[in-house]
Formats: structure tokens, C-alpha cells, sequence
């Protein structure tokens, strides 16, 4: 009876309708909030300035750092996620290298790194050279550029791996060469598996500049800590910040809504409303491609064209040298970075990384003052404790929401939706800095250590990533399982039990673990609210000794690369398990 | 399900011990006996953490001291110069009181309250040996400050007043990133109170002097909740205390006397009243 007036439309309507009633009764008449809000603070002019004009400087500057890091992030993945398609080993090593190496450090470390480590590699001359160019903005912009072409690298191998065999062999054997294959079969079908998760890096590239604050730039969270620590207006601040991120990310999450729908195969008496916009907006580019057809055409080669001339063959001949000599080239640079490497780790302090390796593994434990976290843990253990503690947390809220996400029912769905979507739309700094300063104290009214703030806040944060995962797989499940419970009388919840979950679980697996990677890496981001993690543990030892900076990065890179990449080896281990068929092609 | 249904109710466990209630700060202190103040883990030589990995420093020193007259337990929580007045304008706060080199300001002192003055320091630059003959040489340089702090605000003003129209002052994040800044070279000076920049000079000895003269006057006051006022005769009786019977000479001698690393003269006498 009951269940049947929930599945009416106008009925889920209303009960959405009186939650939010609810909540804004709540918050409005019972809820003490204990603050006064002053909005004003970002109109007037105050003492220590315009508050207004410096937020639209910091969101002029995180513009500035996202397109720029943008283009260089999808050069080098361009680049580097061919090269891990050569047959040419040396190239291959070299980009597998880029690729695992900036994959698995945190992008914080990076920055660091490149901050404060690089500089002192360089001779006195050019470093001064270096910071009157406003050094500290570039090493943000290529920094993030760096760490999401990694990423983007990695999409476009697996893109262009994802090809089935059949469909290569089926092309070679109707005689196509293989620039007509490249372009006819191989990129239009890699495309669409490239271009919606490349797009998600972009839209995490501009989630990531907000760690640029963390080396002096002074871009959108650098500003919002500025405006809180003059006027004490914290919740102005995060609010106007947060929104600002939440419109840019729904901004580019729609370009690539719109671009998805451009790239989907659809019958042409169905195509949507939406469709024809994208059409209308890439016909510049469609026109394009379909005149370079022409071109193509034009330059085609009969059979017979292929038989060789002698000028043709010597011109060959060239070609071929020169290609050896640039392999020779390239494999002696790499020799030389590899010689440089080896040498610098041959005159690092190691004394210094000695004394300090306990330190940085657990911190002081067990000798710190009991009012401490755990006696005073910190370090790589407290980093592994809190991802561990947090991906267990927001496994629970990714199963309860992703369950509630795919639901019919709109009354689960909407609530559910907008938690994904706002999480996802804020970077994880501002996310911890909102849980630590602002929502456990006035909302829910605890005052926990910086630890558990950074745990409770990453939970939620992981949450929504993990439930769009296990919508994810949920949705990979086939249809007519669903039916078929229906029919055998299971309810919806021994449904998702008995049959769903299970499955969609055991395909989710890789991706959990590669959630535990990312959740380990962040818990970086607790450096901000001063959490002894090991990115903390790290600036503490470095603020102590001041002249190994070198020394102590790369250990603290090769501490949380050796833990990601071993973990991210078994997430492998698992999606080969799960799906044996893959193939390599070869570029 | 057993496991998680226990690991949850263990959390939830955790998290109830340590939920802090609401309250005036006075009663709240004496009936937990533990008291949480905010310091800079950053602020040499007055909070700092050492070669032992232990946290030190004057102003740890003076807690340490408060907590132990008022039969308490210290529950240190770190605090930069973002976050040093926030914490203890919500309610309730989240420390107790705050000592981090903090300026007594009156602007600040709207938002919360302040004890009486227990340092007494004034903002100056440092600068590489020789580099600055004059003050005036300072105008054209590049400067770095720290965010969050009066001291990138009297800094751009003083450039101003020295007849550079458009300073160029730079915020970084805390203590640390500043002297960086100074020491490889992005910036030419850096600013802010006194006997910091002498904390962190004395780790390269003999490489950076503090030039100039002071440029303003920063009385440090113990940053206190509003509108609390047996909390705040609390702490003002016991810095008076604590000064009356000459420990607060033994900590500053610990720390600034003529022999420790900091060297730094006592000028002024802290506030009593008989």
C-alpha cells in the first residue's frame, strides 16, 4: 500500500519537498549556529584592504594556473602515453618511469620538491634568475602539469590499448596500411574511451591548484585564508570559496557533458535535443575533419607506388640512420640522467636520513605526552592508519550512497546526487579546512584532534568517490538479473544483497584498492591543519635542518612511492584476474 | 557484519570521549583539569620543534608554567597564523588560550580577549650581511612576509612610506617557507617580529643580520575567549604570578638571556597590580 504511493512521482516530489522543509526548519529555528554572519566583509573596504578584490585576484590566478597546467598536463600525456607504446625499450622505460614515479607521490610532495629541493641544484646565478621570474607561480602551474600528465599518459595507453585484436586484424587483413587504420579503426574507438576519464583530469587538475597556496601562490584558498586570518570571517570565507570552486567544476563537468554526448553512438531517428547542440558546436571541427579527408584522399598511394626507387630507397636508408642515431642520442641522455641520478644519491647525507628515518616512519610514539594523538604517532604510520580508518568509513557511506544513487526512487536519489556532486565538486583541502574549522565545531558541535578531522573529513570526501564507483558497478550489472529477482519475489534490498552487490563488489575490487592508493597520498593534505603525517613529519625535520631539503624529500617521495606502487601492483594483479583479455599494440 | 557493527560503536566510542562541552572556559578548565592551548610549532624560539622531536620554545615554556599552577594537564594543539584567533572565537573554543608570538591588537581584541601583555617585541627586517648599508635600501626590495600576520600589512605600508609606490611583499606560509625565501634568494629581506627573525638567523650563524630600525611595536598578549572573564583574571593573576617570583625571568633567560642562542635584552616589565 505504502510502497505503491512511493513509486508515484508527485509523492517522492513532496517528501523531497518536506526533507528540505526539515532541514531549513531545523537549521533556521532549532539549530543555535552561535555565529554572526557578515557578508559585508567582501564589499567594503576594511582595514587591511578590499577583501572582494583580493577573492577575484585568487580566482584570476587559480584560472590562470588551470589552463596553463591544463595544456602542458595533456602535452605531456600526449607525449608520454605514445612513448609507453613504443617497441623501443628505452623509451618505454623511460616514459613507464614518468608515469609510475609522479603517479605515485603525492602532488603536495611534488611541489615541495620542486620548490624548495630544486633551486639548490642550480648555480647561485641562475637561481636568482629563476625567482625573479615569479618562480613559485610556474613551479605550481608545471608542478600540476607534471603530476595530471601523468594521469592523462596513462588514460591515453590504456585508450589506445583497448582496441580488441579482432578488430585490428580484421582491418590489416582488408588491406588497410596502418596510418588507415590508426585513423580510420584505432583513435575514433579510443577516442571515446580516452576522452570522458581525460576530462576528469581536467576538472581534477583545477581541483588540485587549490595546493598551490601551500608554496606562497596566491590563488582562490591562498586568498580565502587571507580574507579568514584578517576579518575572522571563517564562514564567509569557505562559503564564498566553495562556491566559486562548485561553479567552475560545474562548468567544466558540463563542456564534458556536452562533448560525451557528442562522442555517443546513437540511432539517427533517436538523437536527443541535447545532441544537436553538441552537433552545432563542433561543426567547426567536423567540417574539418571531413575536408582533411579530401587531403588524405589526394595524397593516397596506389599498389604500385609502393615498389621502390632508388632515390626513394636511399631517402629510406636516411631515414632509417637518422631514426638510429636519435635512439642512440636519447639512450646516452638518459645514460646521463641516470649517472646524474646515481651520483647525487652517492653524495646525499645519508647520515641525515638515518638519524631522521625513525622520525619520519612513526614520529615520537611512544614517547609523546598522552594529550597527543596516540602518544604522539605521526609519520608514515599515521598516514596509513588515516587512510586506512577513512576508506573503511566512506566505504560504507559509498555503498549506502551508491546504492541510493542508482535507485528509481527519487526521494533517495536527489539527497544522494547532490552529496556526490558537491563533494566532488570542492578540492580535498578545502574539504578538511571545512570539516576542521567550521562543520564539526558548529554543526555537530564535537571538538575532535586534528587527526580524527582530517580522517572524518576524508571519509566523506572518499565517500562520494567511492559511490560513484559502486554506481558504476551496479550499473555494469545486466538488467535482466534484476528482472529476474523481481520475478523469483526478492525484494529490492535481497536483491542488491544476494545478487548485485556481490558481483558489482568483486568488479569494483581494483578499484577500491586504487581508491586506498589515493586516500594514502592525500592524507598529505592534512599537513594543512597540522597533522604530524609524514608530509608534516617531513616539513618539521626539513624546518629543523634546513640545508639537506634533497635528502629528506626524496626520502619522504621514495616512503609513499614504495607504498602506492606496491599496492597499486596488486590492484593490477587483481583487474588481470578479473579480465584476462588484454593485448599491447605497438607503435 | 558483527566486526563492523563493533568497530562502529568503538569509533563512535572515540569520538564521544573527546567531545568538549559547552561552557564558560573557567568552570570547563577546573572541573576537566586539562587545559588546550593553541601554539606555533613553527615560531622559533617560541614554539618550535627541536632536535628531540620535542616541542619547545617560550611560549610553550609559559603554558607549561600556567597549566602547573592552575593544577591542570596541557593539551598542546598547533596553530598558525591563520587559525590562531579562529580558535578561540568559536564557542566553544577550541583551545583554551593561545600563545603563538601573537600581537595584542586592537582590532583583534574585537573578535576575542586578550591577557595582559607578558613579551614585549617589535617588528624589524633581516637581511644578508652587508646587503643593507641603510634603511632606505630596503624600499626597492624584494621583502617577504608571512600570511595572516600584521606584519605583511606594517611592511607594505612602511615600503610605501620609504617612497617605493608599488612594494613588492610576498605572504608565505608560516615561519618556515619565509626563511627559505630569504635564504635562497627569492627574496632580498624578510620582516616581521624581532626576536623570530633572531630565531631563525641563529641557525645559519654569521650569514643574516636585522637591519633597521623597529618599524612598530608588537606587545604579545595571551589570546583569550570573548567575554570570559573569570578566565581571563585567571590567566592575567597567574602571568603576574609567575613574574612576581621570578620564573618568568628563568624562562626568558632560558631563551633570550645574554648566553642563550636568541640573545634579546628585557626592556620593558610586565603589568602588576598589587
Amino acid at each position: 500500500m505504502f510502497k505503491r504511493y512511493l513509486e508515484k512521482i508527485w509523492v517522492q516530489n513532496l517528501a523531497l519537498l518536506a526533507l528540505t522543509g526539515l532541514v531549513v526548519y531545523y537549521f533556521a529555528f532549532i539549530f543555535e549556529f552561535k555565529y554572526d554572519f557578515d557578508w559585508a566583509v567582501f564589499v567594503v573596504e576594511g582595514q587591511y584592504g578590499h577583501m572582494g578584490h583580493l577573492m577575484l585576484n585568487g580566482i584570476n590566478t587559480t584560472l590562470t594556473i588551470t589552463l596553463y597546467s591544463a595544456a602542458i598536463a595533456l602535452a605531456m600525456g600526449t607525449i608520454f602515453g605514445l612513448a609507453r607504446l613504443s617497441s623501443f625499450k628505452p623509451v618505454y622505460w623511460f616514459a613507464t618511469c614518468y608515469v609510475e614515479l609522479f603517479r605515485n607521490t603525492p602532488l603536495l610532495i611534488q611541489l615541495f620538491f620542486w620548490n624548495f629541493a630544486l633551486p639548490y641544484a642550480f648555480p647561485e646565478e641562475i637561481r636568482f634568475k629563476l625567482f625573479d621570474m615569479n618562480f613559485e607561480f610556474w613551479c605550481a602551474t608545471v608542478g600540476c602539469g607534471i603530476f595530471t600528465g601523468a594521469f592523462m599518459a596513462e588514460i591515453i595507453r590504456a585508450g589506445i590499448q583497448s582496441i580488441p585484436k579482432g578488430l585490428l586484424e580484421a582491418a590489416y587483413s582488408s588491406g588497410l596500411t596502418f596510418p588507415q587504420t590508426l585513423r580510420k579503426v584505432i583513435l575514433p574507438l579510443a577516442f571515446r574511451e580516452i576522452i570522458p576519464p581525460l576530462g576528469s583530469e581536467f576538472l581534477n587538475n583545477m581541483k588540485n591548484t587549490s595546493l598551490a597556496m601551500t608554496i606562497g601562490v596566491s590563488e582562490l584558498c591562498w586568498s580565502m585564508t587571507e580574507v579568514y586570518s584578517l576579518t575572522y570571517r571563517t564562514f564567509e570565507a569557505f562559503s564564498v570559496a566553495t562556491l566559486v570552486y562548485l561553479a567552475l567544476s560545474l562548468s567544466i563537468a558540463g563542456i564534458l557533458y556536452i562533448v560525451n554526448e557528442r562522442l555517443k553512438i546513437m540511432p539517427r531517428d533517436r538523437i536527443t535535443p541535447l545532441r544537436r547542440v553538441a552537433d552545432i558546436l563542433f561543426w567547426p571541427l567536423d567540417f574539418l575533419g571531413r575536408k582533411l579527408e579530401y587531403v588524405f584522399w589526394y595524397f593516397r598511394k596506389s599498389p604500385d607506388q609502393r615498389t621502390v626507387s632508388p632515390f626513394k630507397q636511399f631517402l629510406n636508408r636516411l631515414g632509417k640512420d637518422l631514426t638510429k642515431a636519435l635512439k642512440f642520442l636519447f639512450v646516452a641522455a638518459i645514460a646521463y640522467i641516470l649517472y646524474m641520478v646515481v651520483m647525487a644519491l652517492f653524495h646525499f647525507n645519508w647520515e641525515i636520513i638515518g638519524a631522521n628515518f625513525k622520525t619520519l616512519l612513526i614520529w615520537r610514539f611512544p614517547e609523546g605526552d598522552e594529550t597527543e594523538f596516540c602518544f604522539g604517532l605521526g609519520g608514515l604510520a599515521s598516514s596509513l592508519l588515516m587512510a586506512a580508518i577513512s576508506i573503511a568509513g566512506s566505504f560504507l557511506i559509498g555503498l549506502a550512497v551508491g546504492m541510493g544513487r542508482t535507485s528509481k526512487n527519487r526521494v533517495f536519489r536527489i539527497p544522494c546526487l547532490l552529496y556526490i556532486e558537491l563533494i566532488r565538486g570542492v578540492p580535498l583541502i578545502l574539504v578538511i579546512l571545512w570539516f576542521y574549522q567550521a562543520i564539526l565545531e558548529f554543526v555537530f558541535k564535537v571538538d575532535v584532534q586534528a587527526f580524527w578531522a582530517a580522517t572524518i573529513a576524508m571519509t566523506f570526501f572518499f565517500g562520494a568517490y567511492i559511490a560513484e564507483t559502486v554506481r558504476g558497478g551496479i550499473e555494469n550489472i545486466p538488467a535482466g538479473q534484476v528482472e529476474a529477482a523481481k520475478a523469483s519475489g526478492l525484494t529490492y534490498l535481497q536483491t542488491m544483497r544476494k545478487i548485485i552487490l556481490p558481483q558489482a563488489l568483486k568488479q569494483m575490487l581494483p578499484a577500491l584498492v586504487g581508491m586506498f592508493i589515493a586516500a594514502f597520498k592525500d592524507t598529505s593534505l592534512a599537513y594543512i591543519i597540522g597533522v604530524m603525517e609524514l608530509t608534516r613529519a617531513a616539513y618539521a625535520i626539513n624546518n629543523r635542518i634546513m640545508i639537506y631539503p634533497f635528502e629528506i624529500y626524496t626520502t619522504v617521495a621514495v616512503l609513499y612511492f614504495v607504498f602506492s606502487y606496491f599496492m597499486s601492483l596488486y590492484a593490477k594483479r587483481l583487474e588481470r584476474k578479473l579480465s584476462p583479455e588484454t593485448i599491447r599494440i605497438e607503435m | 557484519m558483527r566486526v563492523l557493527k563493533i568497530t562502529a560503536m568503538a569509533a563512535l566510542l572515540v569520538m564521544a570521549a573527546s567531545v568538549a562541552f559547552a561552557g564558560p572556559t573557567y568552570d570547563r578548565v577546573m572541573s576537566t583539569k586539562v587545559i588546550k592551548a593553541g601554539l606555533s610549532n613553527q615560531g622559533i624560539p617560541f614554539g618550535f620543534i627541536n632536535d628531540k622531536n620535542e616541542w619547545v620554545g617560550f611560549d610553550v615554556d609559559m603554558a607549561t608554567e600556567i597549566a602547573k599552577r592552575l593544577g591542570c594537564k596541557l593539551e598542546k594543539v598547533v596553530v598558525n597564523n591563520n587559525t590562531r584567533i579562529s580558535f578561540v572565537q568559536t564557542n566553544p573554543p577550541k583551545v583554551d588560550m593561545v600563545l603563538s608570538n601573537m600581537t595584542h591588537k586592537r582590532v583583534r581584541d574585537e573578535k576575542i580577549d586578550f591577557s595582559i601583555t607578558y613579551f614585549f617585541d617589535g617588528q624589524k627586517f633581516l637581511a644578508k650581511k652587508g646587503t643593507v648599508k641603510d634603511a632606505k635600501d630596503l624600499a626597492n626590495m624584494k621583502v617577504g612576509s608571512m600570511q595572516g600576520t600584521t606584519s605583511i600589512v606594517n611592511a607594505t605600508a612602511y615600503l610605501k612610506e620609504l617612497g617605493n609606490a608599488n612594494p613588492q611583499v610576498t605572504g608565505y606560509d608560516g615561519e618556515v617557507a619565509m626563511f627559505e625565501a630569504l635564504r635562497s634568494g627569492r627574496v632580498q629581506a624578510i620582516t616581521t617580529d624581532s626576536t623570530i627573525l633572531l630565531g631563525y638567523a641563529a641557525k645559519v650563524p654569521g650569514q643574516f643580520e636585522l637591519v633597521g630600525d623597529f618599524i612598530s611595536d608588537e606587545p604579545y598578549g595571551i589570546g583569550l575567549p570573548q567575554d570570559d572573564s573569570a578566565w581571563r583574571d585567571t590567566i592575567n593573576f597567574t602571568i603576574q604570578d609567575i613574574w612576581k617570583d621570578g620564573t618568568y625571568l628563568k624562562i626568558y633567560d632560558k631563551w633570550f638571556g645574554a648566553n642563550s642562542q636568541y640573545p634579546f635584552p628585557l626592556t620593558s616589565k610586565i603589568e602588576m597590580w598589587p
